[in-house]
């Protein structure tokens, strides 16, 4: 395909001509700004446990879209292209190499961000090439595959409506038995809720007992909520991929299902990744502003303990804990003190861990990453970093509010035999609950109500 | 002084100048001519703060080197920072100070002051220019222009401290070597990483802004929380 570098491959030249349409004014300072100061390098956990390999050095992967943008769009790197270090791509081994870093080497998780002096956000313009590389199919092949069943049957593990439906409602038995309560109810697509409930796919397919958790908080609370059917899935691989399109459809299916329903407030559960989606990147992916309020699950429940709505107990949850921040709720929403507030109120022994909340390091499993097999053993290694970090504070059990990081920590746990358990705040919430003969003041009314109903 | 001097500290400073402010505006320009970026989120976080203070705390974290882990546990690295551009500060207002206020150089004090800013800034220069040669992480990030431009900074550093007493009864030869460089240095700069000043306050407010909004600006070292 390159003759002499003169001839570009079509989907070189596609990337080319995309990144013009995909430039910001705040990526192009990012692409601008970088001084070569090298700050940033320590704060990546790749360079940290690939010490002396260069490739990793956050800066450095930079450059390599920086180059794109140098050689293409800024005039310096076209009058000194050689002098700036700006370049071109011609072949598509060259976009391969190019995904090995943007997907493979990085993990969007932002530290070097919040460490950079100059304000260069690296995480996002990656995300930007991810995109690019995407819109010309080139990407790890897990990345290509969840992408693809998020836009086809509308959730990232391709859970048809009936087995969603089949999952809710054996939930659903569970809650009725463990309540002692045979109208204890799931409800899907219940009109004017008080609350929309959304969750991840996995927790339909793999871990159902979270669901269920979250219901039994729900109805201890007496809480005038429902699942919906459609746009149920509030993760979104277009955080991922780069994909700004898919990012909106995802988030604009969630948001119109809010709506449909005529719900007051769309709550999401434990995850990280589609808690920034969904509350804080969708709307400007989808363009448009949402009407309703949106907040993480985390809110919601210590809200219901503040208020009184539940009670718990934290002598049911024996045994140390300490809190992994996910990156996307830490270092790019803020959720970092609600999730520790009401881990201090279900647990009794909680160790901090060092460093934590946005200085926190990523569990590896961030950017999509568990979700690109072809890179695992570089993961893996990376997580020596975080392997260290959850040793030191020598927890039996961490918490996270992301089923990303739960993969993902649960993946390094194992490979470096750090002897520790993985849970999420819901399932402590749950188990912390205190159900005075089984159905407390809240519940005996909302099966009133229920039973008036019918 | 000579006429060739008087050139070079006056016309061709000017030149320089005028020259370094129409490329620095059109580079402007053409940095304002990208599509902002709308942030339609609402806001996130613990509520006390918003984006203006998530600018404001964005720019100043470079005076608060507590801020950022990478400043934080680089104390020296940050010294560093923190002569080099004294040093520059110190540089630039000489070349003004002896063509247009050569009276105050009478002042012993202030010739020591720029002395010891440029000096210290030159011997933190030849640190940098070791460090971005031996580091195989610096090595890897380094363009030319990396190279040249703290070459060309840590060499007018060398001769604006030696041309700080505007001494030329020995020779103006390390006068009209600064006065050259400089001009050099106005005319070179906006084509160079030197120039990132220019976007500083930009991508720092950006970020500021919308990390404002989502609650992560500023920073949170301990619990914001009282516990129920």
């Amino acid at each position: 395909m390159n003759n002499g570098k003169d001839v570009r491959s079509y989907k070189a030249q596609k990337v080319i001509d995309r990144m013009g349409q995909k430039l910001s004014r705040q990526i192009v300072g990012s692409l601008t700004a970088c001084v070569h100061c090298g700050m940033c390098t320590d704060s990546c956990h790749y360079v940290l446990a690939n010490p002396g390999d260069p490739t990793y050095a956050p800066a450095y992967k930079a450059d390599l879209i920086r180059k794109l943008f140098k050689h293409h769009y800024d005039w310096t790197g076209k009058v000194f292209p050689k002098w700036v270090k700006a370049g071109s791509v011609y072949t598509d081994q060259e976009l391969e190499e190019l995904k090995d870093t943007v997907f493979g080497k990085c993990t969007n998780c932002r530290r070097c961000t919040i460490n950079c002096p100059m304000g260069v956000d690296l995480a996002t313009f990656n995300r930007m090439a991810r995109g690019l590389l995407c819109h010309v199919g080139i990407m790890p092949e897990g990345v290509e595959y969840v992408a693809k069943e998020q836009w086809e049957i509308g959730n990232q593990m391709g859970v048809l409506k009936e087995d969603f439906i089949g999952t809710i409602e054996w939930q659903e038995e569970e809650l009725q038995e463990e309540m002692q309560d045979p109208t204890a109810k799931i409800p899907i697509d219940k009109m004017n809720a008080d609350i929309v409930y959304t969750v991840n796919p996995r927790e339909v397919k793999h871990d159902p007992r979270s669901i269920l958790d979250a219901a039994k908080i729900f109805y201890m609370a007496g809480e005038n909520y429902t699942m919906p059917s459609e746009g149920w899935d509030m993760t979104n691989f277009g955080l991922f991929n780069g994909d700004d399109d898919l990012g909106g459809a995802v988030a604009a299916r969630v948001y119109d299902n809010v709506r449909e329903l005529k719900g007051k407030k769309l709550v999401m559960s434990e995850c990280g990744h589609g808690y920034r989606s969904t509350r804080c990147e969708g709307p400007n992916w989808a363009k448009q502003d949402i009407e309703f309020e949106a907040e993480s699950s985390v809110i919601t429940m210590l809200r219901y303990i503040k208020e009184g709505k539940i009670k718990v107990d934290k002598t049911k949850n024996p045994g140390s804990y300490t809190f992994h921040d996910s990156c996307n709720n830490a270092r790019s929403c803020g959720l970092t003190e609600e999730p520790r507030e009401l881990l201090s109120l279900v647990v009794e022994d909680f160790r901090e861990m060092y460093p934590n909340r946005a200085e926190n390091y990523c569990c590896t499993g961030g950017g999509g990453a568990m979700s690109m097999s072809e890179y695992k053993s570089r993961r893996l290694k990376s997580g020596k970093v975080k392997a260290e970090q959850l040793s030191a504070t020598g927890a039996k059990v961490v918490v996270t509010s992301c089923h990303n990081c739960v993969d993902g920590l649960t993946d390094i746990i194992g490979h470096y035999n750090v002897g520790m358990g993985v849970t999420q705040l819901v399932n402590l919430v749950a188990n912390a609950l205190v159900v005075d003969d089984r159905i407390s003041e809240n519940a005996m009314k909302y099966a009133g109500e229920e039973a008036v109903t019918a | 002084m000579s006429n060739i001097l008087h050139f070079s500290e006056h016309t061709l400073q000017e030149i320089a100048l005028v020259f370094m402010a129409t490329v620095y505006f059109l580079r402007i320009k053409w940095f304002l001519k990208w599509t902002l970026g709308k942030e339609r989120q609402p806001a996130t976080g613990m509520g006390d703060t918003n984006p203006k203070k998530g600018a404001r705390y964005s720019l100043g974290m470079i005076i608060k080197p507590w801020t950022m882990e990478s400043t934080r546990t680089k104390p020296f690295m940050y010294a560093q920072f923190v002569l080099f551009h004294l040093g520059v500060v110190a540089a630039i207002a000489l070349s003004f100070i002896i063509p247009y206020g050569p009276g105050l150089l009478k002042s012993a004090a202030l010739v020591s002051a720029i002395q010891f800013m440029t000096g210290a800034a030159f011997i933190v220069g030849i640190m940098r220019i070791i460090r971005r040669i031996s580091n195989p992480y610096m090595r890897a990030i380094s363009s030319p222009d990396d190279h040249f431009s703290l070459i060309l900074l840590t060499s007018w550093f060398a001769f604006a401290s030696m041309a700080a007493s505007n001494d030329i009864s020995g020779g103006e030869g390390i006068m009209q070597t600064f006065f050259l460089l400089t001009a050099f240095f106005l005319m070179y700069v906006p084509f160079s990483k030197i120039s990132h000043y220019l976007y500083y306050p930009f991508t720092r407010t950006y970020m500021g802004r919308s990390f404002g909004r989502r609650g992560v600006f500023p920073l949170r070292k301990k619990p914001a929380y009282d516990t129920v």
